[in-house]
């Protein structure tokens, strides 16, 4: 009788604390309705820091909780995002990074034309749901360099207006390279690895849009049109990639690392480096010590001008915030509607460096490619990143690796044009 | 109690039991918010449970009783194993794309993971990696087994280096290693006949460098167990042939690996299938990059193996169906090896 009432006791311990485990779990999403809570996925692992500091500031004014979860490092965000909504765990706000992944999403997205944000900016992602994509940073593309190892080369990069130009600049920087104190002319890593987005997503975007206006879409709809190039306009980038090749670093050239080109390039041992304005936060952050050691030089950006009068460089809002409809949408928004405020404004442009979207904006970051940025904005002349509208795993998967075989001398230039063209009609035929 | 109360006992148990697990799970089918749905799941499944325990059957008893204890592993093994490879199966014969699935496309899944060279470029390197895994992986392992069971000074110090690469995490170790050829033999590699490019970014050459790392990875858990094996061996049957006049060489080959024919068995069939299973060390050091000319196409998956190049196909080229159809033929291929694996070990102990 004794061991039967043990074994009861012991069921009911187990039921209770099975009831109990499921008290706290529906306790908290119940709170997380009620008590006012959003959740955001964060794709930009570096501001984890500030936007905390931004919910923090959220939370004392309104008494809404936002939690930043951030991802980055390699994860793949939208894998884990789908996991997530698989398991009815999404997030309220969350990153998308493109057409593919609006896509993916169409029909769970919230329509936010109706916000005032919506008319304060240009780089708003618009689908056929209406305005889906919240912008938060602007990013630049363009072919960086150190202003002044130019100057003491005697190079104006005003003078880098064609193909012409751009190698007689790389070969007066490389004849005075011992006295300058380069390693090589230009940071141009082609790693396939870790490095693939670089060459296969921003190099390549420049023969998508580079010297374009920002809507015109010619060669991304020859792109989506089952994986069409334009023969004239790809061999003239093959002529630019040839000779980066050339006057790259040749020991990292095929194995460097993210870390060690913009080092290199803030130690002051590259003229110019492949890399867009989001290397300006590592400068002055990671890499401040050597930078200061470089001391500090200015830097600039010039248009990849592999064509005789492209005088554009590519920005465009590399990144937008959703909101998933079948969260809290109104509190969401609210948040949102918040962050494209002056005061929010003032610690992404100030603290985390971003450069704003928004025209009511007025700070400017103390980043070493602001200015630039900020020139060849008010000019008008920028185009737009329709690499983003790319088939899924077109870098990772196909052209990361033929730059790198280019790169490494495995392929000739016309193996690689030829190479290039069979890898994208491979990705466009699935 | 008589029969007749335990009877009516125990069928009213089964009914509240029923009657608690189908309301729970309509519950949650429909959405409900109600807090207890979850414990009410729980409380029919045990009246349930206790109904069938008290009810009054001489004939049926100890099947009752073995069911019930059956149950808690059959629950979980049916929730994690069962339900999901019944849902994997299914999902490969529809367009899901990790979010919804809009159609059924039947086994065009099946038919577009047959006709895609990249594919079969990975199952044909992963064949061929096993095999070179299987090999070497024993014969070393065995090697450094025989060294570490010898009389040489501070034996335990090298088992325990020769381990210690088998506790460092696959990623960890893969981004060790990347380190080490794009760095240092790449340095080697530029001074001594200025070849300019890493060890990982030629397809041929970064092969041999995963199957390198991998038997530096895993050839001190296989010495571990062949050591095991070794020890085993009783020392009379040693002594024996010494006295015999029987060589070192001659002893091992004889006695020794006759005797240890098991640990064999086990220790070949465990390389097989880690080494087809292979995913971290592969996606931390090349990623499956690396160019190969296959069959009139360039390719860009030189060292992507199986479980890797699904994963690519689900994620990176958001594939979710396809990248299921091509689980399930690894499914397979994993499952005949292990049938064999246990045929063959089950033959082995009658023999000893």
């Amino acid at each position: 009788m004794k061991k039967k009432l043990l074994s009861l006791l012991l069921v009911g311990l187990m039921g209770a604390s099975i009831v109990a485990c499921g008290d706290t779990g529906s306790g908290s999403t119940s709170s997380g309705n009620s008590s006012k809570s959003i959740r955001l996925v964060n794709g930009k692992i570096e501001v984890d820091s500030q936007l905390k500091k931004l919910a923090e500031m959220y939370e004392e004014e309104t008494g809404v909780h936002v939690e930043i979860e951030s991802m980055g490092g390699g994860i793949d965000i939208q894998g884990e995002l789908k996991a997530y909504y698989q398991s009815d765990n999404m997030p309220d706000i969350f990153v998308c990074g493109g057409a593919a992944d609006f896509d993916n999403w169409d029909g769970l997205l919230q329509d936010m034309s109706d916000q005032a944000w919506v008319s304060d900016t240009d780089a708003a992602y618009t689908s056929d749901d209406g305005v889906v994509g919240f912008p938060y940073t602007t990013e630049a593309v363009g072919l960086a360099y150190n202003a002044d190892i130019l100057s003491a080369a005697g190079v104006d990069p005003a003078s880098i207006t064609g193909p012409e130009s751009m190698r007689k600049a790389f070969e007066t920087i490389d004849s005075k390279k011992d006295e300058l104190g380069l390693t090589a002319v230009i940071g141009y890593y082609a790693e396939p690895v870790n490095l693939y987005w670089s060459t296969g997503n921003h190099l390549f975007g420049n023969y998508l849009d580079a010297g374009l206006d920002r809507d015109d879409r010619t060669y991304i709809d020859m792109l989506s049109d089952g994986g069409k190039l334009d023969d004239a306009r790809f061999a003239d980038f093959a002529d630019m990639v040839e000779l980066f090749n050339e006057y790259a670093d040749q020991s990292l050239l095929v194995s460097g690392t993210y870390d060690q080109q913009i080092l290199n390039f803030a130690s002051g041992k590259y003229a110019f480096v492949t890399q867009g304005s989001w290397i300006g936060a590592t400068m002055t952050g990671d890499d401040a010590n050597a930078y200061k050691e470089a001391g500090n030089f200015e830097c600039g950006m010039i248009p990849y001008a592999f064509e005789e009068g492209i005088d554009t460089i590519l920005t465009n809002s590399p990144s937008w915030w959703a909101v998933y409809n079948g969260g809290n949408v109104t509190e969401a928004e609210a948040f949102l509607q918040w962050m494209a405020g002056d005061e929010a404004q003032e610690v992404l442009v100030m603290e985390a460096g971003f450069i704003s979207p928004y025209k009511s904006c007025t700070y400017v970051a103390n980043d070493p490619f602001a200015e630039t940025i900020s020139e060849y904005t008010a000019a008008g002349k920028t185009s737009a990143w329709h690499w983003l509208e790319m088939t899924d795993g077109y870098s990772q998967n196909y052209t990361g690796q033929v730059f790198a075989d280019f790169a490494s001398g495995t392929l000739s230039k016309e193996e690689f044009i030829s190479t290039f063209k069979q890898v994208t009609e491979n990705a466009y035929a699935q | 109690m008589n029969t007749d109360s335990k009877k009516s006992l125990s069928l009213v148990l089964l009914a509240a039991g029923c009657f608690g697990i189908i309301s729970a799970l309509a519950l949650d089918i429909t959405g409900s918010q109600f807090v207890f749905r979850g414990a009410l799941l729980i409380i029919g499944a045990i009246a349930f449970l206790g109904g069938l325990y008290f009810y009054p059957t001489e004939k049926h008893h100890k099947t009752i009783i073995n069911i019930i204890f059956l149950f808690p592993l059959l629950f979980c093994f049916v929730v994690t194993v069962i339900i999901p490879f019944g849902l994997g199966l299914f999902y490969s014969t529809t367009d899901w794309n990790g979010i919804r699935m809009t159609a059924f496309v039947g086994l065009s899944n099946y038919k577009a993971m047959f006709t895609e060279i990249s594919f079969l470029w990975s199952l044909i390197i992963t064949v061929l990696f096993v095999i070179i895994n299987m090999i070497a992986v024993n014969v070393i392992g065995l090697a450094l087994a025989v060294l570490c069971t010898s009389k040489i000074r501070a034996v335990g110090f090298f088992r325990a280096a020769y381990f210690i690469p088998n506790l460092i995490g696959g990623i960890v170790l893969g981004y060790l290693w990347q380190f080490v050829f794009n760095n240092v033999v790449l340095n080697w590699t530029l001074k001594l006949f200025e070849y300019n490019s890493s060890m990982l970014s030629k397809y041929n050459t970064a092969f041999f460098a995963i199957v390198l790392v991998y038997i530096w990875q895993y050839a001190g858990y296989i010495m571990m167990i062949y050591i095991t094996g070794l020890t085993t061996v009783p020392t009379d049957v040693i002594e024996a042939a010494s006295i015999d006049g029987a060589t070192a060489v001659q002893t091992f080959f004889k006695i020794k690996l006759p005797m240890i024919a098991s640990t064999i068995t086990i220790c070949t069939f465990l390389t097989l299938q880690s080494a087809f299973k292979q995913f971290d060390v592969n996606m931390a050091l090349t990623n499956g990059t690396g160019s190969v000319n296959f069959m009139g196409q360039y390719l860009t998956n030189g060292t992507q193996m199986l479980a890797l190049n699904i994963y690519n196909t689900a994620i990176t080229k958001n594939n979710y169906a396809l990248g299921q159809a091509k689980a399930v033929l690894f499914f397979i291929i994993l499952s005949i090896v292990s049938i064999i694996q246990v045929r063959v070990s089950n033959k082995r102990e009658v023999e000893m």
